[in-house]
């Protein structure tokens, strides 16, 4: 008897402790995730708008398919987990003047679950100039969307789409260039999109000397990567030539030295183009053999027509490929030796003899006329 | 005691400062040239910025370039001075007897011969370096020239002359480089301290040791006299003029070397002209334009979850809520309702599952068509007062019971 009153006792408790209390609307159509049943009931209707302070009408419909599909759903994010200001209805004042400020208000909550990825962002392009007073440069919604967000970089076409939202110029350069033709046309995935040079979140300003500075190691990430080169018969000494020349070397030594000073020497894009570069043997191509005499007039306006040949065209000297550079090292590979070799055995012996010299006949040295010694 | 103090004239003050110049400016050219050869190695590196980068140092090697052009000029013409007008022998001219120096020297290092070779006023080892001088500085003054006019160069030559010039400027700077370490260093600092460019003058053992050729001329009176002044100034008359011509047509030809073409431009150059930001139109996520405005004072006075009435009837088989409620109709619901969709209700409306809902039509329809032949309006409950009971509506909230 004693006994069953404990179960009793035991059951109950169990029973509190797995017990939800029901939400308000318990006695509704079960819900399936809280109260985003409850929020959609409203704003699943295409035409729900909000007017602003500034008179700017804004929709506040969200697609309930949409959202379901989102990462955020499925991970069992509900409305009010983001909208963290709105617990019941009438919802309270919205004091943002316009739609915009209403987002600078309210993506800092993306931080309350990605604060790795929020506080790098700081570091980032778009977070300066959002602090500097721009407020149209991208905030996190901006880019991975609020009631769509999707796994990101998936597909992976979708990276430049998201940019030209923005950048749509520069958008439609990439889709010419020979990355952006290989992305969209043949959904490689080898080929840089917009965050692989850029990066995703800790954008550095590409105007400043220090991204250009450093943007050909940006290159060689890929161009000096063998497994990856091979695969489209493209030379991985690109970098080391360049490195190598009068551009490189001086690129390099600033890169390394002073990365926040100006430089007039090239780096591969004011040759290659930034966003539109093409394959070398592409007539639309800057360094076609063509066009290449334009390209470097760019920089040297006066270039004639021989100038551009001073450029070695990423090739390492050779008997077929210029073979005047060639000759003219392999003379000097073997007269230095040669001469300095020469020299060095002429000193040597004179050394020689003297260190013996003194030792064996310092009793003779008077036949030699001397006075001295 | 005198003659080991006995010292012998070897440079005079101009050839000293003239040494001492170009020394000045080889150092110079040196230090900043080899560091561009080598210019990713870490001791490179470290010199470069130490002289505040490449760009830096690419100035002082021009400036020290150009120092190097007015000496080799300054020295052609006082060459040209004591060749045509003074005609002092040409001691520099190399000759079979400095081959057989070298070869006597060679031995005599071997132990093969006892006799140092007696050697003239300028021995085989300085003859080789002033010659190799000679000849690095007008190579280097030429390649030099192509480096620093590209464009210039490339007009009368294939571009592929500017990278190879690039490859002799460099590698001859590294054999200049180690020549002056090795033989010059040694001979004049390492086998004994050679002072002739500092006083101008050898002592007797140095003369014997490296001139004694030059000693024994001496020694016998073997001095070439001097020219007869009549004779020099007659000479001048006609080198004057000439030289003046040729030292300023040298000067200008410097002055084009240095000045000639504007290589590149200082700025940087233009990547691409494409505006960074430039919205994509259309946006490709439209903001769906707002077509009604719900009046949201409205809404907030119907409120949203609290105090309503519960829906008192089971929901099965009704699920369309306007097919009884409407604005207008058999059950209608307060004008203020409008905005919401009648599918809707139930976030407000709870189900109260407690009521039992609307009496089922217990009793046969047959010959029954018109519920209000029986049903009077006046006998129904005060909520169905209004609406509009025509026919079997009905029937919609009291189904028959089976």
């Amino acid at each position: 008897m004693k006994r069953s009153f404990i179960w009793v006792v035991l059951t109950l408790f169990a029973a509190l402790l797995f017990w939800n209390p029901p939400p308000a609307l318990a006695a509704g159509p079960p819900a399936q995730t809280g109260d985003q049943q409850e929020c959609l009931a409203c704003h699943s209707r295409p035409d729900l708008s909000l007017e602003f302070p500034s008179g700017e009408l804004w929709s506040v419909h969200v697609d309930p398919e949409t959202y379901q599909n989102s990462v955020h759903s499925q991970e069992g994010i509900t409305c009010t987990d983001c909208h963290k200001d709105i617990t019941d209805y009438p919802h309270p004042p919205v004091e943002a003047n316009n739609s915009r400020f209403y987002q600078l208000e309210h993506y800092q909550v993306c931080q309350d679950c990605h604060e790795d990825v929020y506080e790098e962002s700081l570091d980032g392009i778009h977070a300066r100039e959002i602090a500097s007073g721009n407020w149209d440069a991208a905030i996190c919604t901006d880019c991975h969307g609020a009631h769509d967000t999707t796994p990101a970089g998936e597909p992976r076409t979708k990276i430049p789409e998201t940019c030209s939202q923005c950048h749509s110029a520069i958008y439609n350069e990439y889709l010419e260039s020979v990355h952006g033709e290989a992305l969209v046309d043949e959904n490689n995935t080898d080929v840089p999109t917009c965050v692989d040079c850029h990066t995703a979140h800790t954008q550095e300003d590409p105007r400043t000397h220090a991204f250009r500075l450093n943007s050909p190691t940006l290159c060689a990430t890929c161009h000096a990567d063998e497994a990856l080169m091979e695969k489209y018969d493209i030379s991985t000494h690109v970098f080391d030539t360049y490195v190598a020349d009068f551009h490189g070397t001086t690129v390099t030594l600033f890169e390394r030295q002073s990365p926040d000073m100006p430089t007039n020497k090239a780096v591969c894009y004011d040759c290659h183009g930034v966003h539109n570069m093409k394959r070398a043997d592409d007539p639309e191509s800057q360094v076609f053999k063509e066009n290449l005499l334009e390209t470097c007039q760019r920089c040297h306006p006066d270039a004639t027509e021989n100038f551009s040949a001073t450029w070695l065209s990423h090739y390492e000297p050779d008997l077929n490929k210029y073979p005047l550079v060639y000759l003219v090292d392999l003379f000097y590979d073997i007269f230095i030796p040669a001469i300095i070799g020469f020299m060095g055995v002429v000193v040597a012996l004179d050394v020689g003899s003297r260190i013996l010299r003194r030792n064996r006949h310092t009793p003779e040295e008077t036949n030699t006329g001397k006075g001295n010694s | 005691m005198a003659t080991t103090e006995k010292s012998y004239p070897r440079f005079t003050l101009a050839q000293r400062l003239e040494h001492w110049v170009m020394a000045l400016s080889f150092t110079t050219l040196m230090i900043t040239g080899l560091p561009q050869r080598y210019a990713l190695s870490p001791w490179a590196e470290t010199t470069i910025s130490l002289m505040t980068g490449v760009e830096t140092v690419r100035i002082i090697h021009r400036i020290a370039a150009i120092i190097f052009m007015l000496v080799m000029i300054y020295h052609f013409a006082v060459l040209a001075y004591k060749t045509f007008v003074l005609r002092v022998p040409m001691t520099m001219m190399p000759g079979i007897k400095d081959a057989v120096d070298l070869l006597d020297h060679l031995r005599y290092t071997l132990g093969l011969s006892r006799k140092h070779p007696n050697m003239p006023r300028y021995n085989y080892a300085e003859k080789m370096e002033y010659w190799a001088v000679l000849w690095g500085g007008v190579l280097m003054t030429l390649t030099g020239f192509m480096l620093w006019n590209p464009i210039a160069t490339t007009r009368l030559l294939p571009g592929e002359a500017v990278p190879a010039a690039r490859a002799a400027h460099s590698a001859e700077a590294w054999l200049a480089f180690l020549a002056i370490i090795i033989w010059h260093f040694y001979w004049v600092h390492f086998k004994f301290f050679n002072r002739s460019m500092f006083n101008g003058r050898l002592t007797r053992e140095q003369m014997e040791l490296e001139h004694a050729a030059e000693l024994a001329d001496i020694e016998a009176g073997r001095v070439p006299p001097p020219p007869p002044p009549e004779a020099v100034r007659q000479r001048q008359r006609l080198f004057t003029p000439v030289a003046a011509i040729a030292i300023v047509l040298s000067l200008v030809g410097l002055y084009f070397f240095v000045t000639f073409e504007e290589t590149a431009i200082t700025t940087i150059p233009p990547a691409e002209n494409v505006e960074a930001f430039v919205r994509a139109t259309p946006t490709p996520t439209p903001v769906r334009p707002p077509t009604v405005t719900p009046d949201l004072a409205l809404i907030s006075e119907v409120g949203f979850g609290v105090d309503v009435s519960a829906i008192s009837h089971p929901i099965a088989g009704r699920e369309e809520c306007r097919e009884c409620h409407g604005l207008e109709g058999p059950l209608p619901y307060p004008a203020n309702h409008e905005v919401f969709e009648l599918t809707d209700c139930q976030v407000c409306h709870a189900l109260d599952g407690a009521k039992p809902g609307p009496e089922p039509v217990r009793h046969s329809l047959v010959e029954r068509e018109l519920c209000q032949d029986c049903h009077e309006l006046d006998l129904l409950p005060q909520s169905h007062q209004e609406a509009d009971f025509n026919n079997r509506k009905c029937l919609v909230c009291h189904p028959p019971a089976d």
